[in-house]
């Protein structure tokens, strides 16, 4: 947030609708209608203080009324931007009365009541919706009694419970009497899948619930017994299945298949009881529970239809924006030129909704390309730094954020002592554009060649400071923050002496540091302007037409004769029932027209160098590129003769299946036998411990599918499965449709798996039927093994050894963070797109290769990147070539050269590093600096704290 | 919050608390914007990473008379730099060994990961580890030297 809030390119509206759209894509005009705030944005520095004074008291809304807050407030405790805001509806000031606490309390006079809602008209290429969800209400549900019973709670609230910074400071109490709660229950599917009006499955709750009943424990050790009342556990996500797994090796976490049909609070005691009948073992039970959390599902937010009128788009059966999916654009609205992403969709979870965001966004610069914002820079004289450190320090009142606890003129007094300091002045609002320009001068007036600035933190000041500096030709790394607000004045103002003397000592420190302190320079490397995709699948190329779109140079590679990947071997695809080739040949189509350089049966044999520079030797050439895209895909899991798979000529895969779909005979037909019964069974090769612990997430979709056509050429299905995991639009209502059409499903225990019957053919399934608690028996033609999948080899180990590119547990390529960098990779410039990265369906494929595309556009579109400085460097005369910390670093930026025959030496990239100073921290003869935080300047802090000035 | 216990004749710990930029002392202002209160007895070293923690740093703020050192940095999987974090836990285990070899209580020495979102938390963990020091009571390195 606070990134998006400071970018030069992002402008910020808060507190406001679109009302009108006009134009189309390309050139809309929209109008936007600014709400009033009642504080100028510009002038308010979040301090607090109208807050303090304002004498109303409301329920605070962002924790869901548990809380409370003032009529003139800010939203919560991270919010960009960091402005207060009046709640007209509450705020007492008005015809009648005069109140106006707070614009008395604000030092900065950025209170005004009068202002009055303002229409803005803005002109620009695309538009974006990502107005995400709200959670169902389950007020009016009569038979959870969540309106009568204050010990019932909604997901979402029971989250601001667990948080720390939440009403409840973390802690799980019963709202009724404060006690901490020895037994939960969780309910799932609360408001989804069939309930209220709504057929889909929200998808995220499931494993929100699973983390809950982990953090609820883990908050409060006394709670006893968790029981999560469920229907299906859908944990199939990356890296879910093992969380859900690791859940249930916990004594106190309990699964509970059934869903309640009635919660009653207990007169008295006000503990809950829940009616519920265990579809397992199908006796009705009566449990008792001191707390319940209702894992209320996702609903599309007030307002959406509205805004699609707006904005002339459609919206879904489910009331969510519409995509066209069946045109393979999962992230376009039906009206060309605006984009969908994350939840606006449907329910969704972080990690897509991150990777479609930054996809949409992609999509969206197809519209600019034209428009494209160019750098401008100027050049402006450095002034010298050199010579014995001339500190000027400059004190912050913060209005009285930091003077109402802090003596700043005994605090200048004692900084005049500091060795070096030069020059020390105070200011009212240091961050002001006067308090700025105090800075500027003094720099020039005085000769300072450091600064120091007491103030507030450096994590949102720092950059504006810096800024401010090197507009006078001072290099901003001479600048230093001394943090007396955050961390000080705010923090111990019942114990001002010791807060003083905290100050005095931060500033000390401040001041030994800044001595160190050596000016640093942003260097600038150039970037090749190209980027090269390595895999064709329907990922490869989404990404290629994506960046083509955008007007840049790609090279596609693919190692096989034709492009298309796995969806060449499908037949229809879900949810939409979209023929797979039909899809196939309109992107090829598309790929033909817009003229990139496709390389079939071509191998990438090597890549060399980094960011923004690679070079990659493939059988048919060598390539410079600025970036890469991995779309290599995966592999559907070979059975090894699990379920008579390879000795039985009717056992077969569901990508087998496919293949005989695909010939659209009117008879199902299997070696030339025709089938009329057919049994599928899940989770082959997947949710395996020992082989294979992940869910491979797209086989319960493709069997329901699958089972769809089969019934529709009136062939008996029965389906042996341990969840039904449909996840995906669209994919619980498929579900729903197959249930209809008289399709077995028999439920199996985990352990126990199906056996299949017969000795040359398979002529029957056995398994044990945990909803009956018997054994059955089905017979059949042929089987299905609903197969998952796995990493594509040797192509992945092969890639890895090029590319340095690290693996997650589950042996695919691992994302840099799953929800801050869903497909980046921990190399700069390297993106992930589609099953490369993990088992996904092709709506998920696709969003993610629009958003590698975006990626590699945001390098590839400059003519430079600019390194930042504050990196490590090897002092090559200390190094004695270990290679420790090529072994320590994650982004693979040291490396050994030798420097003369024999003799190795640690070289690092400074286009690789980040910064983070770990090597620095290993190196046994300190020949790593880690510039900007060194161990000079790290032990001068450490060395003042402990020497008082005199 | 931990209740403040009684400090032993009037003596306040010096305590040297890094913190990683990205989470625990963005941790450690969230405290500040929520207004929290604790004890102002440590101060922070920011650096970018908990990983960039080298023994050297808590050896050398133990050797000039601290009494108390916090690493503080990101829950794991949290880490910006994906397991500098993971290296710091490696390094911790190191200079705990070392500390005991000085003759310090391993209490002395503490790492904790806390979130950019964990204010309430950062406060409780210092003034926990305030108490803690206090009653452990001056470093005996820091009586020795002034002896
Ligand atoms: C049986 C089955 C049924 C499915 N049904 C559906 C469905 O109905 N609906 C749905 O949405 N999804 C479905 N899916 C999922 C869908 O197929 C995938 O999400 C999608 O096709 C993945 O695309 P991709 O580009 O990531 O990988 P792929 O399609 O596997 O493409 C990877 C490409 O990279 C190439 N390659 C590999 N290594 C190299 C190398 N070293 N150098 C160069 N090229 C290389 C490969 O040859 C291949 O062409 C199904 C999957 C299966 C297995
Ligand atoms: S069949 Fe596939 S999607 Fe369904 S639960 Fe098993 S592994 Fe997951
Ligand atoms: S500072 Fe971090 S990123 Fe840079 S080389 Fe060292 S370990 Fe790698
Ligand atoms: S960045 Fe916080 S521990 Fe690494």
């Amino acid at each position: 947030m606070m990134d998006a809030g400071r970018h030069p390119n992002i402008e910020l509206l808060t507190l406001s609708e679109v009302t009108r759209v006009d134009g189309g894509a390309g050139d809309f005009l929209i109008t936007v209608r600014r709400h009033p705030r009642g504080v100028f944005e510009d002038l308010c520095t979040g301090c607090g203080d109208c807050a303090q004074a304002c004498p109303v008291v409301v329920p605070n809304e962002f924790d869901l009324g548990l809380g409370a807050r003032k009529a003139i407030y800010s939203p919560f405790s991270q919010a960009v931007p960091n402005v207060y805001v009046i709640d007209c509806q509450n705020c007492l000031n008005g015809d009648f009365i005069v109140c106006e606490n707070c614009s008395r309390q604000c030092e900065r006079d950025a209170i005004d009541y009068d202002m009055t809602p303002e229409d803005v008209v803005l002109q620009v290429g695309s538009i974006i919706v990502a107005t995400g969800l709200d959670v169902f209400d389950p007020y009016l549900m009569k038979t959870y009694g969540y309106s009568l019973s204050p010990n019932i709670l909604t997901g979402l609230e029971f989250e601001r419970l667990l948080n720390a910074s939440g009403p409840t400071k973390g802690h799980v109490i019963r709202p009724t009497d404060g006690k901490i709660p020895k037994k939960i229950a969780f309910v799932q599917c609360v408001g989804a899948r069939g309930e209220n009006d709504c057929l889909y499955c929200s998808r995220f709750c499931c494993m929100n619930s699973v983390k809950d009943a982990m953090l609820a424990k883990d908050h409060e050790p006394d709670v006893e017994e968790i029981t999560i009342f469920y229907s299906d556990i859908r944990a199939s996500g990356k890296g879910y299945e093992e969380l859900y797994n690791r859940s249930r090796q916990f004594p106190y976490i309990k699964y509970f298949r059934g869903k309640p049909s009635k919660i009653i609070e207990e007169p008295g005691t006000r503990d809950l009881i829940l009616y519920v009948e265990d579809t397992l073992t199908g006796k009705p039970e009566r449990i008792r529970a001191d707390l319940v959390v209702l894992a209320s599902a996702g609903r599309p937010p007030g307002g959406t239809e509205r805004l699609a009128k707006v904005l002339g788009i459609k919206l879904n059966s489910d009331g969510y924006f519409q995509n066209r999916g069946e045109d393979g654009q999962f992230l376009s609205s039906t009206r060309e030129g605006i984009y969908l992403c994350g939840c606006a969709r449907g329910p969704e979870d972080i990690p897509d909704s991150v990777a479609q965001g930054t996809g949409a966004a992609a999509e969206a610069g197809k519209h600019l390309a034209e428009d494209r914002l160019p750098e401008v820079e100027e050049e402006i004289p450095q002034i010298s730094t050199d010579g014995p450190p001339r500190i000027g320090v400059f004190l912050c009142h913060c209005g009285i954020n930091i003077a109402g606890v802090l003596d700043i003129d005994h605090l200048q007094e004692y900084a005049k002592n500091i060795p070096h300091v030069v020059h020390v002045q105070d200011d009212l609002f240091l961050c002001s554009d006067g308090g700025q320009k105090e800075i500027q001068k003094m720099i020039v007036e005085k000769g300072l060649n450091r600064v120091v600035a007491a103030a507030c933190t450096p994590r949102t000041h720092e950059p504006i400071f810096r800024e401010s500096c090197a507009r006078v030709g001072f290099n901003p790394y001479l600048f230093e923050m001394v943090n007396v607000r955050d961390q000080c004045s705010w923090v111990h103002s019942l114990e001002p002496d010791f807060a003083n003397q905290k100050a005095h000592d931060l500033l000390r420190m401040a001041c030994a540091r800044a001595q160190w302190l050596q000016p640093l320079r942003v260097k600038k490397i150039g970037m090749q302007p190209e980027t090269l995709v390595i895999g064709g699948g329907m990922a490869g190329i989404q990404s290629t037409l994506d960046l083509k779109a955008q007007g840049f140079t790609v090279h596609l590679v693919e190692k096989e004769k034709g492009l298309g990947g796995r969806l060449r071997d499908l037949h229809r695809l879900y949810p939409e029932g979209r023929l797979a080739r039909e899809l196939l040949q309109e992107k090829l189509g598309q790929l033909k027209a817009s003229g990139v350089n496709v390389l079939t049966k071509t191998e990438v044999t090597d890549v060399k160098g980094y960011v923004g520079n690679f070079e990659v030797i493939t059988t048919k050439g060598t390539f410079k590129v600025g970036s890469i895209i991995l779309a290599a895909g995966a592999d559907v899991y070979r059975p090894q003769r699990e379920y008579g798979y390879g000795k039985m000529s009717n056992v077969l895969t569901n990508l087998e299946l496919e293949g005989i779909l695909a010939r659209q005979e009117s008879e199902i037909k299997i070696k030339g036998q025709g089938v009329k019964r057919v049994a599928f069974i899940q989770c082959v090769g997947s949710r395996d411990p020992e082989k294979n612990p992940a869910c491979s997430r797209f086989c319960c979709p493709t069997t329901v599918k699958q089972a769809i056509a089969l019934r529709e050429k009136g062939v008996d299905v029965a389906v042996f499965y341990r969840d039904m995991r449909m996840v995906g639009h669209g994919a619980e209502e498929m579900y729903q449709k197959v249930r209809g059409m008289g399709v077995l499903f028999i439920r199996v225990p985990d352990a126990e798996k199906p056996k299949i019957l017969g000795k040359k053919l398979a002529q029957g399934v056995e398994a044990f039927d945990s909803m009956l608690g018997e054994k059955v028996e089905v017979e059949v033609d042929a089987v299905v093994l609903a197969a998952g999948m796995v990493p594509r080899e040797p192509d992945m180990t092969r890639l890895q050894e090029m590319l340095k590119v690290p693996r997650s547990p589950d042996r695919f390529f691992m994302e840099r963070h799953p929800k801050l960098g869903p497909v980046e990779t921990t190399t700069e410039g390297i993106f992930l797109a589609g099953c490369i990265q993990g088992p996904k369906d092709l709506a998920d494929t696709m969003a993610q290769a629009a958003a590698a595309a975006g990626k590699a556009t945001t390098l590839v579109c400059k003519e430079t990147i600019a390194l930042e400085p504050t990196v490590c460097e090897v002092d090559e005369m200390l190094c004695r070539g270990c290679g420790k910390c090529v072994a320590i670093c994650q982004f693979n930026a040291p490396e050994l050269v030798e420097r003369s025959p024999g003799i190795f030496v640690s070289k690092i990239n400074e286009a690789l590093c980040k910064g983070c100073g770990t090597c620095a921290a290993w190196c046994p003869t300190e020949a790593i600096s880690a510039k900007h935080f060194t161990d000079r300047q790290i032990t001068s802090m450490i060395e003042s704290l402990f020497q008082e000035v005199a | 919050m931990a209740q403040k216990k009684i400090k032993k004749n009037g003596f306040h710990p010096k305590i040297v608390a890094f913190a990683c930029n990205w989470c625990s002392y963005a941790g450690a202002d969230n405290a500040g914007v929520n207004r929290i209160q604790y004890s102002p007895h440590f101060r922070v070293i920011r650096t970018m990473c908990s990983g960039r923690v080298k023994p050297g740093f808590i050896l050398k703020a133990f050797q000039l008379g601290a009494d108390g050192v916090l690493v503080s940095g990101c829950h794991f999987g949290d880490c910006h730099y994906i397991f500098g974090n993971e290296r710091a836990v490696e390094l911790f285990e190191k200079t705990k060994k070392m500390i005991r070899l000085l003759g310090l209580e391993e209490k002395r020495l503490r790492l904790e990961w806390i979130s950019a979102a964990e204010g309430t938390r950062w406060g409780q963990i210092i003034d926990e580890f305030v108490d803690e020091v206090t009653q452990l009571g001056p470093s005996p390195l820091v009586s020795e030297k002034t002896k």
